[in-house]
């Protein structure tokens, strides 16, 4: 019964250890997550759960992240999507925000701050994007 | 203080090169040089055609005095030929008119010839005595100075002249007296049917007072001279005496002429000449007017004059002007050049740090994927600590440990790389493979290559020796080109590098990508310092102006080619000794 609560939370990343550490510490934290590390796997997983947030890297083999968050925004456009990269420039971030991505986050990243975000998106019944870059 | 300029440094610039670390930023070597050939050049433009007009006035206004003198010799000659031949025709007439209108027996006799001896003299002068002479040479009657009566002139040549032609005049000449004469004689017939004849003898002052007559200038020599050249009346070119002219006897002709000859000693005259006739007797006298090419003192000589003054002073002006003029604009173009000189310099500095900058921004994508392992790796760790229900096993730990220390070790490997890499901009003149630097460059556009799809292609030639350039400058070069060929591609785009030996003293290498090309219009201008078809904010338009000065700093030669929407090729050549090469 408590897993129907649990919110479930896609994580498209190439780089894999990070991925699946990630993973991990937000499972101790109450969270469903899939992995996958490309951005085709991760749209095929799209329609399987129920996702509140997915975590989206920008620089990906294949589909960039930008083609993905595109694709994801074509298909579920209310679900949001937390852009989380190596090199965010401001650049990148505004074509991301233009697409109608969440946030716009720099690894590495402050485990605690990504809770709170999913939680802020998660408790809300909006799915507003929120303005400007969060630093980790 | 205001420091005061000495006059010279307004016509001597102020510096003639530049130091020897500057040289490569300028646009001349040598100021000094160009300084030269700005004066010699503007000199001439100006001063050759003042000249040519100078020259061609100069001409003009000799040919036109040298008509001039020519004209006034015709118009001397032919006056004084006149008169002379008057004077010489009066005389002839007057002994005419005696042996027509007095008897022979009146004529033999020397009271009679006495009369008419004074007649002659106050009508016309000149005449000195008068004599008859028979047929057989033996002089009947004489008047005059000298006791001639009875002297025979049988075998004289002028007698027997006289006797064939019915008339004689002769050329000056001393005979028995030893005074200068002429002989004037005309053959008539007496009662009896011999012939008979009337000889004047004529003193030759007044001849010469008729000749000198004419003789206005100090510069004119007018004077007879016979058939022969030999001077008869006294020249002030070629003295008084019985001298021969020192130039060619002229041809006969029955007009005067004039015209500008050089004498055997080779000086130069005007020479007007008439053949002189005694009404329709021939004579042997040539009239002979030379002028001396002396200054006219005329508005000829007045206008070469005035035409010398203003070219000297316009000489004077051209060079003073060119002279400052060259000097200004090479002060200004070296201060020109200085400027842009140390702009570029920075400039360069500038791009060299910004394609670190660069380089580093691309590679803290993958400091920071390591960073963002260890920090998950250690979160996790804690999680495990505080969150877990029993405290973790070592094997978990380690295997987590293990993936940070593989994670720092990741980092350490991409900053050694920057470091290294950043290091090669210092490195002077060295022995290395370009292959090598080449593939130090890609290391870091790798990862983009592989993010945008884009494929590189790498193609050394086996034969590819080991050159000795500027490191530094040589990796510098090829991140430009590489960074502008990734700029200009979209995803997906290809790009090849290709190396070979070329000549037994070079290598070549080219960079050839699939961007968006160089219209026609710009390629021309890629490498003019601040060229670019970016936006205001997107680049300096510095980037390959500085490829191509490192180039020329590599003593390389950069050449490029393009074509809208297929994509563009720089062929790059480098010499294998850059000191090897310097020498040469």
């Amino acid at each position: 019964m408590c897993s129907i609560t649990k919110p479930y939370v896609l994580i498209i990343d190439d780089e894999k250890r990070f991925a699946t550490m990630l993973s991990k510490r937000l499972s101790l934290r109450g969270y469903l997550c899939e992995v996958v590390y490309d951005g085709e796997s991760g749209l095929e997983m799209l329609p399987r759960h129920p996702y509140k947030v997915v975590v989206l890297d920008l620089r990906l083999p294949g589909l960039s992240g930008e083609e993905v968050l595109e694709r994801i925004k074509i298909e579920q456009p209310d679900l949001p999507v937390i852009i989380l990269t190596g090199h965010g420039n401001e650049k990148e971030r505004q074509v991301c925000m233009g697409l109608k991505a969440h946030s716009f986050l720099n690894k590495p990243v402050d485990l605690s701050a990504l809770v709170t975000l999913f939680e802020t998106i998660i408790g809300s019944e909006s799915t507003q994007p929120t303005e400007g870059m969060i630093e980790s | 203080m205001i420091k005061k300029r000495s006059t010279l440094s307004f016509f001597i610039p102020r510096r003639w090169s530049p130091r020897q670390e500057m040289k490569s930023y300028f646009t001349f070597r040598n100021y000094r040089r160009v300084w030269l050939i700005l004066i010699v050049s503007l000199a001439l433009t100006c001063l050759v055609p003042l000249s040519i007009i100078t020259v061609t006035h100069q001409r003009i206004v000799d040919r036109a005095m040298n008509v001039e003198r020519i004209l006034r010799a015709e118009r001397v000659t032919s006056n004084a030929r006149r008169s002379v031949g008057n004077f010489l025709a009066e005389r002839m007439d007057a002994l005419r008119f005696i042996v027509n209108e007095v008897d022979y027996e009146k004529l033999s006799r020397n009271d009679q010839l006495e009369n008419l001896l004074k007649n002659l003299t106050v009508g016309f002068g000149g005449i000195s005595d008068l004599g008859v002479i028979k047929e057989d040479g033996t002089q009947v009657a004489y008047v005059g100075q000298f006791n001639l009566k009875g002297k025979n002139y049988h075998n004289e040549p002028w007698f027997k002249q006289c006797m064939a032609s019915g008339q004689y005049i002769s050329d000056v000449f001393k005979g028995f007296r030893g005074v200068p004469h002429i002989i004037l004689s005309v053959k008539a017939k007496s009662p009896s049917g011999d012939f008979f004849i009337l000889r004047a003898t004529l003193d030759t002052a007044k001849l010469i007072q008729t000749v000198r007559s004419y003789q206005i200038s100090d510069y004119a020599d007018l004077f007879l001279i016979n058939h022969d050249g030999i001077i008869q009346t006294p020249s002030t070119t070629y003295g008084d005496g019985q001298q021969k002219i020192l130039f060619n006897v002229p041809a006969y002709s029955a007009r005067t002429h004039a015209f500008e000859i050089r004498d055997l000693k080779g000086r130069p005259f005007v020479l007007g000449y008439a053949y002189i006739l005694a009404g329709e007797t021939k004579t042997p006298f040539i009239l002979i007017d030379l002028k001396q090419n002396a200054p006219m003192g005329t508005i000829w000589d007045q206008s070469k004059i005035k035409a010398m003054r203003i070219f000297y002073v316009s000489v004077f002006v051209i060079l003073l002007i060119v002279f400052l003029s060259s000097t200004y604009m090479i002060n200004r173009l070296y201060m020109s050049d200085s400027i842009k000189a140390h702009t570029l310099k920075a400039a360069e500095h500038k791009s060299q740090l910004a394609s670190i900058g660069q380089l580093a921004a691309g590679v803290a994508h993958e400091i920071n994927n390591p960073l963002a392992v260890i920090n998950e790796e250690a979160g996790y760790m804690m999680d495990l600590i505080s969150m877990g229900d029993s405290p973790p096993d070592n094997a978990e730990l380690t295997e987590h440990m293990q993936s940070i220390l593989d994670s720092v070790e990741r980092c350490g490997t991409i900053t050694r790389q920057l470091l290294f890499f950043a290091r090669q901009f210092d490195v002077k003149i060295m022995s290395f493979h370009p292959a090598d630097i080449i593939s130090d460059v890609l290391k870091f556009f790798k990862k983009e290559a592989e993010y945008r799809n884009i494929t590189l292609t790498v193609d050394v030639s086996p034969r590819t020796p080991v050159i000795v350039s500027d490191k530094g400058k040589f990796q510098q070069v090829f991140v430009n080109l590489i960074n502008n060929a990734f700029q200009a591609m979209e995803d997906s785009g290809k790009l090849d590098i290709e190396m070979s030996p070329m000549d037994p003293d070079f290598v070549c290498v080219t960079v050839r990508d699939t961007g968006c090309g160089i219209p026609d219009e710009n390629l021309s201008k890629i490498f003019d310092p601040f060229f670019t078809t970016k936006g205001e904010h997107e680049g300096t338009g510095l980037g390959l102006s500085i490829t191509y000065g490192l180039m020329q700093k590599l003593k390389g030669k950069i050449d490029v080619k393009s074509k809208v929407g297929t994509g563009t090729t720089f062929k790059l050549i480098f010499p294998l000794n850059i000191e090897g090469e310097s020498k040469s």
